[in-house]
């Protein structure tokens, strides 16, 4: 059991997935988007000193503008983020049925 | 740039390969090579160099080799600033605190001109911006005898509106329409 980063981590993750228009979370383009901690890691969330990087993908049609969607990620992530800013990466856009 | 520091790199590690490989043929006299020969080998190469000093600081340079060494300096010079340029972003800045990937730009572009009328295909190059914004080059396939000006304005006016739907904030929209055989581009012709 660890009681850390990671379970920041999937605080943040489970709060960004609970947002309407989130379709599941991103798992990096360019590197691998997850938070370590011993031998375990979760993907999806970076948690970093002063920084919270949340990777979503978005479900098509959108039901709001991204931004929009990505303000109320924040503001879901922000009670699990512990003071860290939150950044929100749209990593793509997928039809809500895709890969479920 | 990458692709240039690579370059360099390998260039200068088949360089010491090399080196590596003659002085290997020189310290075992393999071939016919004597270590003793590489004194006046170096002492050749050593003289050819004094030998252009000398001309550099006498001023008697031939005009193609000053042109080669001002074309050199030159390009120094821009790699230095290409060096030392900040890289370009991998994605889309949208707001604080929200970015998006090139491929969701790419991918929304893309709908948005294939669903305009008329427009038989197109292909997406998407860049990020270091201020918020993607610049965004969209060629689109039109059939032949189209009224390309109007076309072209419709085009750029459906992009616009659909990102600005989506919220992607659009930094510079450039548009290239090419007259194309409706049997060789992605939307078939019924």
């Amino acid at each position: 059991m660890t009681n850390g980063i990671l379970e920041l981590a999937r605080a943040a993750g489970e709060a960004a997935l609970a947002t309407e228009g989130v379709h599941s979370l991103g798992t990096g383009r360019y590197a691998e988007a997850a938070t370590y901690e011993g031998a375990e890691k979760f993907t999806g969330v970076v948690v970093k000193p002063d920084e919270l990087e949340v990777h979503i993908v978005a479900r098509y049609p959108l039901a709001r503008p991204i931004p929009e969607l990505a303000r109320l990620i924040r503001e879901r992530v922000a009670a699990e983020s512990g003071g860290r800013r939150t950044l929100v990466v749209v990593e793509d856009i997928k039809v809500a049925h895709e890969g479920l | 740039m990458r692709v240039f520091n690579r370059i360099v790199v390998v260039l200068l590690l088949v360089g010491l390969i090399a080196l590596g490989a003659y002085m290997v043929v020189y310290s075992f006299e393999l071939f016919g090579y004597q270590l003793s020969d590489l004194s006046s080998v170096l002492n050749g190469s050593t003289s050819s160099v004094e030998g252009f000093v000398s001309d550099v600081e006498n001023g008697s340079l031939p005009t193609l080799t000053i042109a080669i060494l001002a074309a050199v300096a030159l390009l120094g010079l821009i790699l230095l600033f290409m060096e030392f340029k900040p890289r370009r972003p991998r994605r889309v800045r949208m707001q604080r605190g929200t970015y998006v990937t090139r491929d969701v730009v790419k991918d929304e572009v893309t709908s948005a001109a294939e669903e305009t009328p008329n427009v038989l295909g197109s292909s997406t190059t998407v860049d990020a911006k270091r201020r918020p914004g993607a610049k965004v080059r969209l060629r689109a396939d039109v059939r032949r005898g189209q009224d390309i000006k109007a076309l072209k304005s419709d085009l750029r006016e459906r992009v616009q509106q659909h990102l600005a739907r989506t919220g992607v904030p659009l930094g510079r929209l450039k548009l290239k329409l090419v007259e194309s055989d409706p049997r060789q581009t992605k939307t078939r012709v019924q």
